[in-house]
C-alpha cells in the first residue's frame, strides 16, 4: 500500500530523519492559521497518488499574502483526474543542492537494493537512461540492522557526509515498515542541514496486519470485498468475466481471451480447494460487475472437487451464461450435475474461451 | 530429476495444521507408489509425540532430524511465522527446505533466505507448490497423476499454470524429469537460474519449459544463463500495469516487468515464445 507525502514524512521524521515544517490543509482558510511556522516562502503540495505530480501541476509556490489564493487555486484542480482533497502546506527550504536516493528490493539477488543520485528532483528512469554512471547501486544483507560504512562510502562517492545518517534511518525506515520501497527524491542540502524534500514509502501488502494498517486503500471497495472471501480480484474494462483457481492460470485465461481478440471484465483467483459457498461468492462478484453477460470459469487441480463447483456455481443462479472448463475429482459428476441445469462444460480452455466470445459477440 | 530422488528423507514443518495433514498424506502415498521414502517426520510446536497419518511428530527441527535421517523438509507453516521455520530448518542442518506458504511478509523471506544461505540450504519457493520428479519424489502439493516420466523439465513461478502445461505435455506423449514451482512472490529461493543450472547438470533433462509471468525480469536472466533449449511461456500479457495479479510478485511497477517487453526480448535471443499454453509441446517438439 502506498502511504501519501505527509505520512510517509510523518515516517520518516519519527525515525530522525528531518522535513520540512508543514501542515496538511483540507480547506483554503486553514493555510491562514499556520503561516507563522512556515515562513515567507511556502510550497503548497496536493497529497495525490499519482507520479509526476509536480509535472501535472499539484505543487505549487507561494508567500504568506498568496497562500490562500493559491491554496483555493490548488483545491480546485484535478491532478491526473484525481480531486485534491489535502494539501501539505509547507516551508520552502534555501536547498543548497538536490540528491537522490531510495531502497527497494532486488528481486535477482533477493536482497535490499539502495540507489544514489548526486542529482535529485527528476524522475529516476529518466536519469538512469540518460546516464548510469549518475545512479550507484549497492546491495545490502537484509542480515545487517545498518548500513556498513564501507558500502556508505561507495553509495554516496564525492556526496557530502552528512548525507550518511540519513540513508541509514531510511534504511532502518525500510526495514522498521516492511516497506517495497522507501524513496527521498530530492534530498537537500541546506545550510540547516539535510532535509527529506519529498517522501514516497510502499508498505509490503502482506506485513499491513503487524504494521497496524486495517485498510488497504490502493484497492477498490469490490476488490475488498473480494479479499474478504480470500480471492484475488483486479477489475478490467471488458465484458467476459473471468473466474479461475491459481493466479498463473487465471493471467493465462485472460490472455487467451486477448489472443482470441476478446476483453476480459476481470481477473479472480478463488483459491485452493475452492469449495461450494466460495465458488458462489465468486460467481456473484463476477455477475455484478455491470455489461458483465458472459463468465468463464476455468479450474484445475488434483483438490478441487467439481462436483462442489458445480454446486456453487448453480447455487449463485445469476444472469449471464456460464462457460466451465474444471479437471480434477468428481469431474462426471459435476459435468452431469450442470447438463442438467443447462450450464456447458468443455475440455479445455481454448475450447472455453472460444464458447465464451461466442456468448459474448 | 533435480534437488532429489526416491531415496530423500523428508519432514513437513507444522504437519498437524490443515494443509500439512493432507499433504502429507498424498506425499507418502506418492512415495509409496515409487518405492520412495517420503515423509519419515512431522513437526509442530507443542505436539510431540502425535502421529499424523501414521508420521511421528516432534516439537522442533533439531528432535525430528535426532530421531530420523532427513535432508528435506516440506514447510506448510503460517505466513507470520514461516520465515522463523525456515531459518530453524536451516540451523538444524536441513539441506532443501520447499516453503509453501502464501502471503509470508516479503522482508521475512529476504531474511530466512539469507539465513538459509549461510548454512548451506537451499530454498524452494515461497509461495510455490513444490517439486515433482515423476516415479522418484514428491515435496509439496502437485498433483501427481497429471505427470509422467521423461526428459523435459518444467521451471514456473505458478501452480495451477503449471499443471495445466503439465497436463498438456502428458498428453502429448512428451514425459516431465522434474517439475517445480519457484514460487509466485518478488523474493524467492531458487529462481529460473539456479533451477535451469541443476536442470543443465541433470542428465535426464533434454530440454526445459520456462513459465513465468509479469513482473521483474528473471526469466530473461535465466534463460541467458543455460546452454539447454528452452520453451517460454510468459502469463499477463494482458495484465495492466501497477495492478497486483494474484501473486504478489505479478505487478508490473515503474513500466517493468510487462509480459509484451518480455516476450519481445525473449524472442530476441532466439527463443521460442508460446502464446498459449495449448503451443507449448508443439515447439518442445522441435526443439528436443
Amino acid at each position: 500500500m502506498k502511504l501519501l507525502e505527509y505520512e510517509a514524512k510523518r515516517v520518516f521524521a519519527e525515525y530522525g530523519i528531518p522535513v520540512p515544517n508543514g501542515v496538511v490543509i483540507r480547506a483554503p482558510e486553514e493555510v491562514a492559521a499556520h503561516l507563522p511556522d512556515l515562513g515567507d516562502g511556502l510550497v503548497l503540495k496536493a497529497q495525490v497518488d499519482v507520479g509526476g505530480r509536480g509535472k501535472a501541476g499539484g505543487v505549487l509556490m507561494a508567500d504568506r499574502t498568496t497562500a490562500a489564493g493559491t491554496a483555493r487555486e490548488l483545491f480546485s484542480r484535478e491532478i491526473k483526474g484525481i480531486p485534491v482533497r489535502e494539501i501539505l502546506a509547507e516551508e520552502r527550504l534555501p536547498i543548497e543542492h538536490e540528491y537522490y536516493v531510495s531502497i527497494a528490493i532486488d528481486r535477482s539477488s533477493r536482497q535490499p537494493v539502495v540507489l544514489f543520485a548526486d542529482a535529485g528532483g527528476v524522475e529516476i528512469e529518466n536519469m538512469a537512461s540518460a546516464d548510469e554512471s549518475a545512479v550507484r547501486r549497492v546491495i545490502v544483507s537484509p542480515l545487517l540492522k545498518d548500513i556498513p560504512p564501507f558500502l556508505m562510502r561507495e553509495l554516496l562517492g564525492g556526496a557530502p557526509k552528512e548525507l550518511a545518517p540519513v540513508i541509514n534511518n531510511l534504511y532502518h525506515v525500510f526495514q522498521g515498515k516492511d516497506a517495497m520501497l522507501a524513496e527521498i527524491n530530492p534530498l537537500v542540502t541546506t545550510a540547516r542541514g539535510v532535509y527529506a524534500a519529498d517522501a514516497k514509502l510502499i508498505v509490503d501488502d502482506n506485513a499491513l496486519a503487524r504494521q497496524g494498517v486495517t485498510v488497504n486503500r490502493d484497492l477498490s471497495e469490490r476488490e475488498r470485498e473480494a479479499e474478504k472471501h480470500g480471492f484475488s480480484y483486479v477489475e478490467l474494462d471488458g465484458s467476459i468475466g473471468v473466474i479461475g483457481n491459481g493466479a498463473g492460470l487465471t493471467m493465462s485465461t485472460l490472455d487467451l481471451i486477448e489472443f482470441y481478440h476478446g476483453r476480459a471484465a476481470n481477473f479472480l483467483d478463488v483459491g485452493g480447494g475452492a469449495e461450494q459457498e466460495r465458488v458462489m461468492h465468486a460467481v456473484k462478484l463476477v455477475a455484478s460487475m455491470p455489461g458483465v453477460n458472459v463468465i468463464v470459469v476455468n479450474l484445475l487441480g488434483g483438490i478441487t472437487r467439481c462436483d462442489e463447483v458445480a454446486k456453487g456455481i448453480i447455487a449463485a443462479g445469476v444472469a449471464p451464461t456460464i462457460i466451465v472448463r474444471m479437471a480434477g475429482t468428481n469431474e462426471e459428476e459435476g459435468q452431469r450435475l450442470l447438463a442438467e441445469c443447462g450450464y456447458r462444460m468443455l475440455e479445455s480452455m481454448d475450447a472455453a474461451v472460444k464458447a465464451a466470445m461466442e456468448v459474448s459477440e | 530429476m533435480i534437488y532429489g530422488d526416491k531415496n530423500l528423507g523428508v519432514i513437513v514443518q507444522n504437519i498437524t495444521g490443515r494443509q500439512g495433514t493432507f499433504h502429507t498424506e498424498l506425499m507418502n502415498a506418492y512415495a509409496h507408489e515409487v518405492g520412495g521414502r517420503g515423509v519419515v517426520a512431522g513437526v509442530a510446536p507443542g505436539k510431540a509425540g502425535r502421529e499424523v497419518h501414521g508420521v511421528p511428530v516432534y516439537n522442533t527441527v533439531k528432535d525430528a532430524l535426532a530421531e530420523h535421517d532427513a535432508t528435506a523438509s516440506v514447510v506448510f507453516v503460517p505466513a507470520g511465522a514461516a520465515g522463523d521455520a525456515v531459518m530453524e530448518a536451516a540451523h538444524a542442518g536441513i539441506e532443501l527446505a520447499v516453503v509453501i506458504t502464501e502471503h509470508i511478509p516479503v522482508h521475512d523471506a529476504m531474511k530466512a533466505i539469507a539465513y538459509a544461505k549461510l548454512h548451506d540450504c537451499t530454498v524452494i519457493g515461497p509461495n510455490c507448490p513444490g517439486l515433482l520428479s515423476p516415479g522418484e519424489c514428491k515435496l509439496g502439493i502437485m498433483p501427481a497423476h497429471l505427470a509422467t516420466r521423461g526428459e523435459v523439465g518444467v521451471v514456473s513461478r505458478s501452480g495451477t499454470l503449471t499443471y495445466e502445461v503439465v497436463d498438456e505435455l502428458t498428453r502429448a506423449g512428451i514425459g516431465q524429469s522434474t517439475v517445480v514451482g519457484i514460487g509466485g512472490d518478488p523474493v524467492i529461493g531458487q529462481t529460473f537460474v539456479d533451477a535451469l543450472a541443476r536442470f543443465e547438470d541433470d542428465p535426464q533433462t533434454k530440454a526445459v519449459v520456462v513459465i513465468g509471468e509479469v513482473g521483474g525480469n528473471l526469466e530473461e536472466e535465466g534463460v541467458r544463463s543455460t546452454d539447454l533449449p528452452v520453451v517460454t511461456y510468459i502469463a499477463g500479457v494482458s495484465a495492466p500495469p501497477e495492478k497486483r495479479m494474484g501473486h504478489a510478485g505479478a505487478i508490473i511497477e515503474g513500466g517493468e516487468g510487462d509480459a509484451r517487453s518480455k516476450v519481445r526480448r525473449l524472442r530476441g535471443l532466439d527463443i521460442p515464445v508460446a502464446s498459449r499454453p495449448s503451443e507449448i509441446p508443439g515447439l518442445i517438439r522441435e526443439v528436443l
